[in-house]
C-alpha cells in the first residue's frame, strides 16, 4: 500500500497545485482554444490575449489540439463545461470544427473566431488579418519592382480561405497594370519542398518570368532558393507573413525582397478587446480585420 | 507475492476513484452531468481502440497502425454518406476497412514472421497514407445532421458498453480467450499443448482493426466530417491506457476491464487538467508521469 501511494500522491499533488486560484476566483474566464500551442505564429497571438486579458481583468485558459479536430472538440465541452463566459477558437479545420461548437451556443456562450474562420455555427466575430489588403499591398510592392511590366507567377494554396483572399487582392491590382501578366497559378499547398518543385519548372516553362508572389514564406524561400540558385537576378519575389528567415532573406538581398507581415499579437489583443465590448453589451462587427504591412529592405533597416 | 499482485491489479481502480473524488471535491466544474456526458463522450472511441489493442497487447504484440486506421475509415465512412449509400453500408465500410489492415496485420506477422512493431509501423504510413490519397488532403464535409447521433452520448454509452462486454466474454468466457492469455505467456508452450498459435494472432490483429475502425466511425460522426489527420498519435494513447490499465506489455498477464478504467484515467486526467487550467506542456509532462509510474508497477509485480 506504501508504493501504491508514493505512486498517487505526487499525481494528487500535482493535479491540486494546478489548481490554484483560478476556479475560485470570481474573475470572468475566457477559453480559448488553438489548433497548436507550438508555432511562433500562435505564440505571439496567445501572447496577445494574455496581455490584453490580464489589463481588462479576465482569466484567461488557453488549450491548444495541435491539429487534431477531435481533441479540440473535446476541449470545446470541456471549456463549456467551466461554464468559460466566452470562447475564443481557432479551428484546426474549418468544416471539423462545426458540430463542436453546438454546445456553447446551447449553453449561450458566444463563440469568436482568431486567424481562420468556421464553416458554419453561430459566431459573434471573426478576428484576422486582413488577407485582402495583404495581397493588395504584396502586388503593388511587386509591381513596383520589375518596373510595371512582365510575367508573373502566384504559388498558390488555393484550398485556404485566407490564402484566396490573399490571391484575390493581388489579382486586384494586378488587373490594374495592363503590362503585368500572370502566367500561372500553381499550387505548392503552402510547403517548401513543393514550392522549389513548382519554381524549377515555372523557370522551365517561363524563361522571361519577372516575379513571382508566395502566398506564404515557405513558398515564397522556397521559390526565392531556386531562383537564386539558378542565378537568375531579374527575377523578384514576394511573400507572406514574414517570417524571422524571410525578413533575414531580404536582409542578405535574396531574390526575397518584399514581404507582408501579419500581426498575430495585435489579433490576439483585439480578439479580447472585442470580447470585452461584445460582454459589455455593445454591438460588435462580424468581421474585425487586423492591418498587415510590407517589409522591405527599408524598413527592416529603419527598425 | 499475492497480496502483492492482487494489490498491483487493482491499483488503477484505487487511482481512477481517488482521481475522481480529487476531481469532485477540487473543482465544481467536474462532478455536473453535462461535464460527466462529455467524459463519456470523449473516451469512449480512445477505450474502443484501446480494447482491441489489449487482446493483441496480451499476446506480447503491438498494433501501430490504429491511428491511421481511425483516419481511413473515418474518410471512406464519411465519403460512403455523402455519395448516398446509406448509413448502414457507410458503416460497415468503415468497419469494414479496419478489419481488412488488421487481417492484412495479422497474417503478415505469422506468414512472413515480421515482427509486430515493424509490419504495424509500415500500414500506419500505407494506411495514413492512401487517407491522404483518397481525400487528396482534404475536409469530407457536407454529411447530414442525422450522422452525428451515432456520437451522441447515450449511444456512445452503448457502443462502448456492447464492445467491452464482447471484449470480456471473448477473453474470459471463450477457448480462444484462454489461447489468447497462453500464446503471450509462453508461446511455445502454447504451441505444444495444441494451441493453434498463428490462428489466434490473426484473430487479435482483426479485432484491434475491428475496433480502431469502429473508433473511425465514431470519430466522423463527432466531427460531421471525414478528416484525413484523424487519429495521429491514437495509437500511443491506446497503448498507454492498455498500459496503465495494468497490462504487461510482455504479454500474458492483463485485463479487459483494466484497460477501460486506464482509458477513463487517462481521459478524466485530461478533462481535469483542461477544466483546472493546466499549461498544455505540464499536461504533457504529468502523462508522461503517470505513464511512468503505471509501467514500473508492472515491473515491481512480478
Amino acid at each position: 500500500m506504501r508504493r501504491l501511494l508514493t505512486v498517487l500522491i505526487p499525481l494528487l499533488a500535482v493535479v491540486s497545485c494546478g489548481g490554484t486560484g483560478s476556479p475560485a476566483s470570481s474573475r470572468p474566464v475566457i477559453g480559448a482554444t488553438l489548433l497548436t500551442g507550438t508555432h511562433a505564429f500562435y505564440k505571439d497571438l496567445e501572447a496577445g490575449m494574455r496581455e490584453a486579458a490580464a489589463a481588462k481583468g479576465f482569466d484567461l485558459t488557453v488549450v491548444a489540439c495541435e491539429m487534431d479536430p477531435a481533441k479540440q472538440a473535446s476541449q470545446i465541452e470541456d471549456l463549456v463545461a467551466r461554464r468559460v463566459r466566452a470562447l475564443i477558437v481557432a479551428p484546426c479545420d474549418s468544416s471539423a470544427v462545426v458540430p463542436a461548437l453546438g454546445a456553447p451556443e446551447r449553453a449561450g456562450i458566444p463563440i469568436f473566431t482568431v486567424d481562420i474562420a468556421a464553416h458554419g455555427g453561430k459566431i459573434v466575430s471573426h478576428v484576422a488579418s486582413d488577407n485582402l489588403a495583404g495581397g493588395r499591398l504584396a502586388a503593388e510592392a511587386l509591381a513596383t519592382r520589375i518596373g510595371g511590366k512582365g510575367k508573373v507567377v502566384i504559388i498558390d494554396h488555393p484550398t485556404v480561405a485566407s490564402v484566396q483572399d490573399r490571391v484575390k487582392g493581388f489579382e486586384e491590382v494586378m488587373a490594374r497594370y495592363p503590362d503585368i501578366t500572370i502566367v500561372a497559378r500553381p499550387s505548392a499547398d503552402g510547403q517548401r519542398a513543393r514550392a522549389t518543385q513548382i519554381m524549377e519548372d515555372m523557370l522551365q516553362a517561363h524563361r522571361d518570368l519577372k516575379g513571382v508572389f508566395g502566398i506564404n514564406d515557405d513558398s515564397a524561400l522556397g521559390a526565392a532558393n531556386v531562383i537564386e540558385a539558378a542565378g537568375r537576378r531579374d527575377i523578384v519575389v514576394v511573400g507572406f507573413d514574414a517570417t524571422e528567415e524571410a525578413q533575414a532573406a531580404i536582409r542578405r538581398g535574396s531574390p526575397l525582397e518584399a514581404d507582408i507581415a501579419q500581426h498575430p499579437r495585435r489579433i490576439g489583443e483585439t480578439a479580447i478587446d472585442i470580447i470585452a465590448r461584445h460582454l459589455s453589451g455593445e454591438a460588435v462587427p462580424a468581421v474585425v480585420a487586423v492591418e498587415v504591412e510590407v517589409v522591405d529592405e527599408s524598413t527592416l533597416a529603419a527598425k | 507475492m499475492i497480496r502483492r499482485r492482487a494489490l498491483s491489479d487493482y491499483a488503477i481502480f484505487v487511482a481512477l476513484a481517488v482521481e475522481c473524488v480529487v476531481l469532485a471535491v477540487a473543482t465544481d466544474a467536474f462532478f455536473t452531468a453535462d461535464n460527466l456526458s462529455n467524459v463519456l463522450r470523449q473516451n469512449a472511441f480512445p477505450a474502443v481502440i484501446a480494447a482491441g489493442m489489449t487482446f493483441v497487447i496480451l499476446t506480447g504484440g503491438i498494433d501501430l497502425s490504429v491511428g491511421s486506421v481511425v483516419a481511413l475509415s473515418g474518410v471512406l465512412c464519411a465519403d460512403a454518406i455523402v455519395r448516398d449509400l446509406g448509413l448502414g453500408t457507410a458503416v460497415a465500410i468503415g468497419i469494414g476497412v479496419g478489419v481488412l489492415v488488421g487481417l492484412l496485420n495479422g497474417v503478415v506477422v505469422t506468414r512472413l514472421r515480421v515482427p509486430p512493431f515493424v509490419v504495424t509501423l509500415a500500414t500506419m504510413l500505407i494506411v495514413r497514407g492512401a487517407a491522404f490519397k483518397y481525400t487528396d488532403a482534404r475536409t469530407i464535409s457536407g454529411l447530414p445532421p442525422a450522422f452525428s447521433t451515432v456520437s451522441q452520448s447515450w449511444s456512445m454509452a452503448i457502443v462502448l458498453a456492447a464492445v467491452f462486454a464482447a471484449s470480456w466474454l471473448l477473453l474470459m468466457r471463450t477457448p480462444f480467450g484462454r489461447h489468447v492469455y497462453a500464446t503471450g505467456g509462453n508461446r511455445e508452450a502454447a504451441w505444444l499443448s495444441g494451441v493453434r498459435v498463428d490462428r489466434v494472432l490473426v484473430k487479435v490483429y482483426v479485432l484491434c482493426g475491428l475496433g480502431a475502425g469502429l473508433a473511425g466511425v465514431l470519430v466522423a460522426s463527432r466531427l460531421s466530417a471525414g478528416y484525413p489527420r484523424a487519429g495521429e498519435l491514437y495509437e500511443l494513447d491506446a497503448i498507454a491506457a492498455v498500459v496503465v490499465g495494468g497490462t504487461s506489455l510482455m504479454g500474458g498477464r492483463g485485463s479487459i476491464w483494466g484497460t477501460l478504467a486506464g482509458a477513463f484515467f487517462i481521459g478524466i486526467l485530461n478533462n481535469g487538467l483542461n477544466l483546472y487550467n493546466v499549461s498544455p506542456y505540464d499536461q504533457m509532462m504529468v502523462k508522461g508521469a503517470v505513464f511512468l509510474a503505471a509501467a514500473s508497477l508492472d515491473r515491481w509485480r512480478k
